[in-house]
């Protein structure tokens, strides 16, 4: 029995409101090529994910489990754009994203035809062979891998923003999981640490309603996870995850803050898991209305029509980006599918640290 | 990598200076509404409190105490003012700074210093030479080691309780630092999402061990962890058991009218080291002396004076008689004998008897 704790249900995007946000710092709205690139690596994703999860899935051709972020684009990509990277160990910024963040693995340079032959097992996957899905990291991409339990990577992510505070740069990790994570006593020894020693961490929630099968209201009694943020006394922020405008602006406010020596911060996307926890699950326990309602606030068709208001793509270009898309994956997938499986030899490589 | 790629160079970040274990100001105290007897009764739970650890403290340093031993010195109030607050079937679960709770709950300090002493007729039975028992007669589950880790065990009890029909409100201690521990982040979330009638009391005593309070945690008060779970919470002088008691008194009855979980904050100091062994070097002798002048018993008698509950003399005859039986307890645990080798394996596991 669930006690009654004047809560009002599931909440729509339309009621999140910004929690806390400390400082005024406008981030400079995005160029448009920012905007083309965010709007490619949104369709890439989705594209992506689909074929992972709708063909190759049902064709028996992956391994493992299949967790995807449908719906969650704008969250991973608005995010990810304020991940600096390109000038070395001591100028990039890392990253920890969770396993619906495929877009932030893309964004990072992993091609997308490493990331198939992961899903496939093979030799040229990131794991080579050894995982099967999202478990999946690549330090040359700045790239910590992605840990099982969730709300694990929370003191990592702080564990590496540590080092870079001692080192004396001002690098940024960040660091990304879902709202179930958050009730994880990992997440908050992690988030704590974090806060009493000031680190340069953007942690990032998607708070898509379901963990697995639990709905948001009985993983917390706050109305926001960023309410959990006035606990650790760093600055909170909710906003609508489906809106990669303002999960761009999010971001930046908070990026900036961490690269001022100024500490962590809580954000919070509000969004809708479009789909079951992986693969094989039906999300039976959603009720349709609610899939329905998240269907009309697809995060992709939203920023399309607003780049379209601006004239900045019309109906002919939208096109084009889209076949590059499939001609791209296409022949990513045709690749994949040739990768050899990993020579039984090499089970035990790379389990452990050679020295 | 060309040097016009390299990340700015940030001067290290300032130390904050430390949050200042400083007392809280000082407020009087008010009674808030119990007879005079019930006064008398917290009082003498107070002042047995700190008797008894005196004698054990003499007793360690005579070698005859086994294990480590934990001073409450300075935080009575909280213990006593708590346990005092609650109904007697409620669940009380004492962390190891909590002896006062056990002799508010009625355990007598002849177990006491037979637990201590690890003797046989102790609560366990001479296999542990502290708290860590329970007496589920007298409702009190007992402490684990292991910081936190009591804190989902009681948000358990809670649910077990309403999930049974039973009116019980479930109270348990964690200090400053075991907040920073996952085990009290899943223990108090579930509780607020199962809306259960849990009391966390935290002892904010400025120290865990040797880290101080500023280094545990950014805000200013701990108070400021319930809106971020969605609970009532509450921060009060710790050294006022009057105080302590109207807080916990106020939690209680928001739990069981279905208000769900409450974190209250004592503020109190810890004026010992963190165990008999260690001297604490590390603590500025400054902040130990401004908060001796708040000592939690010295407070409270001179409310009992002035307020024409008890004189001066009422007051030391309490002691002198406290003193005696003590002594007498002391001496009885002394001369009882110690376990016999055979029963070691005892009860560890269940129905090995």
């Amino acid at each position: 029995m669930l006690a009654k704790n004047g809560r009002t249900g599931a909440r729509g995007a339309e009621d999140v409101r910004a929690v806390a946000a400390r400082d005024t710092d406008a981030v400079p709205a995005p160029d448009d090529a920012a905007l083309l690139k965010m709007l490619y690596y949104m369709k890439l994703t989705r594209s992506l994910e689909f074929r992972i999860e709708k063909r190759l899935y049902r064709q028996g051709k992956i391994v493992g489990g299949v967790y995807v972020g449908r719906g969650q684009e704008a969250i991973s990509v608005g995010a990810a754009m304020h991940i600096r990277r390109g000038g070395g160990e001591t100028f990039d910024d890392i990253v920890s994203p969770s396993h619906r963040d495929m877009a932030v693995f893309l964004m990072q340079g992993v091609p997308p035809e490493r990331i198939l032959a992961q899903y496939m097992g093979r030799a040229t996957g990131l794991t080579r062979g050894k995982d099967g899905n999202m478990h999946m990291g690549d330090l040359r991409h700045r790239l910590v891998a992605f840990i099982s339990h969730l709300g694990d990577s929370i003191p990592v992510a702080a564990g590496c923003a540590l080092t870079f505070r001692q080192h004396g740069t001002d690098q940024v990790s960040f660091c990304f999981f879902g709202e179930g994570a958050t009730s994880r006593g990992d997440w908050h020894e992690g988030v704590n640490f974090a806060a009493v020693q000031r680190l340069p961490v953007v942690f990032v929630c998607n708070n898509n309603q379901y963990a697995y099968s639990t709905h948001v209201t009985r993983q917390m009694r706050v109305k926001c996870v960023s309410d959990r943020a006035s606990g650790y006394g760093i600055p909170g922020e909710s906003t609508d995850g489906n809106d990669v405008f303002a999960v761009y602006a999010a971001v930046g406010r908070a990026a900036a803050r961490a690269r001022r020596g100024e500490g962590p911060s809580l954000l919070e996307f509000v969004t809708f898991r479009m789909t079951g926890h992986s693969a094989h699950d039906d999300a039976g326990y959603v009720p349709k209305a609610q899939f329905e309602e998240w269907e009309r606030k697809d995060p992709i068709p939203r920023f399309q029509e607003a780049l379209l208001r601006r004239r900045l793509v019309d109906g002919a270009a939208l096109r084009e980006m889209e076949s590059r898309i499939e001609a791209e994956l296409d022949e990513a997938v045709a690749w994949a599918e040739k990768q050899p499986f990993p020579d039984p030899q090499e089970c035990l490589s790379d389990v452990y640290h050679d020295g | 990598m060309s040097a016009v790629h390299k990340g700015q160079r940030r001067a290290p970040a300032k130390r904050r200076p430390a949050a200042g274990a400083q007392p809280p100001p000082l407020e009087p105290l008010r009674n808030p509404g119990l007879t005079r007897e019930q006064l008398l009764v917290m009082h003498r739970r107070l002042r047995q409190n700190r008797m008894l650890e005196e004698k054990l403290s003499a007793l360690y340093r005579q070698g005859k105490i086994v294990g480590g031993l934990y001073s409450s010195l300075g935080q009575e109030a909280i213990s006593v003012g708590s346990a005092y607050a609650l109904a007697p079937g409620d669940l009380l679960a004492p962390m190891i700074r909590n002896i006062g709770s056990l002799l508010v709950r009625g355990v007598p300090p002849l177990s006491l210093f037979l637990q201590f002493l690890a003797r046989r007729d102790a609560p366990t039975g001479g296999k542990d030479g502290t708290l860590h028992f329970d007496d589920l007669g007298r409702s009190i589950i007992g402490p684990i080691s292991v910081l936190g880790t009591l804190i989902p065990v009681m948000t358990g009890a809670a649910l077990a309780a309403r999930n049974r029909g039973e009116d019980r409100v479930a109270l348990t201690y964690i200090g400053e630092g075991g907040t920073s521990t996952g085990d009290f982040h899943e223990g108090l979330n579930l509780a607020a999402v199962l809306n259960l009638p849990l009391v966390l009391v935290v002892e904010n005593n400025g120290y865990a061990y040797s880290t101080p309070a500023h280094r545990q945690f950014a805000v200013a008060s701990l108070a400021a962890r319930g809106p971020a779970y969605g609970v009532a919470s509450e921060s009060v002088d710790g050294t006022d058991v009057l105080a302590v008691y109207g807080a916990t008194r106020r939690a209680a009855e928001r739990g069981r009218s279905g208000g769900g979980p409450t974190l209250l904050e004592c503020r109190a100091f810890r004026r010992r080291g963190h165990a008999e062994h260690d001297d604490m070097w590390y603590v500025p002798k400054e902040i130990v002396a401004a908060w001796e002048k708040r000592d939690p018993i010295d407070r409270f008698e001179t409310f009992l004076v002035d307020e024409g509950h008890a004189t001066r003399k009422d007051l030391r005859s309490v002691e002198a008689a406290l003193a005696d039986e003590l002594e007498e307890a002391a001496q009885a645990a002394l001369a009882s004998p110690y376990p016999a080798p055979e029963e070691t394996l005892k009860d560890v596991y269940a129905g090995n008897e």
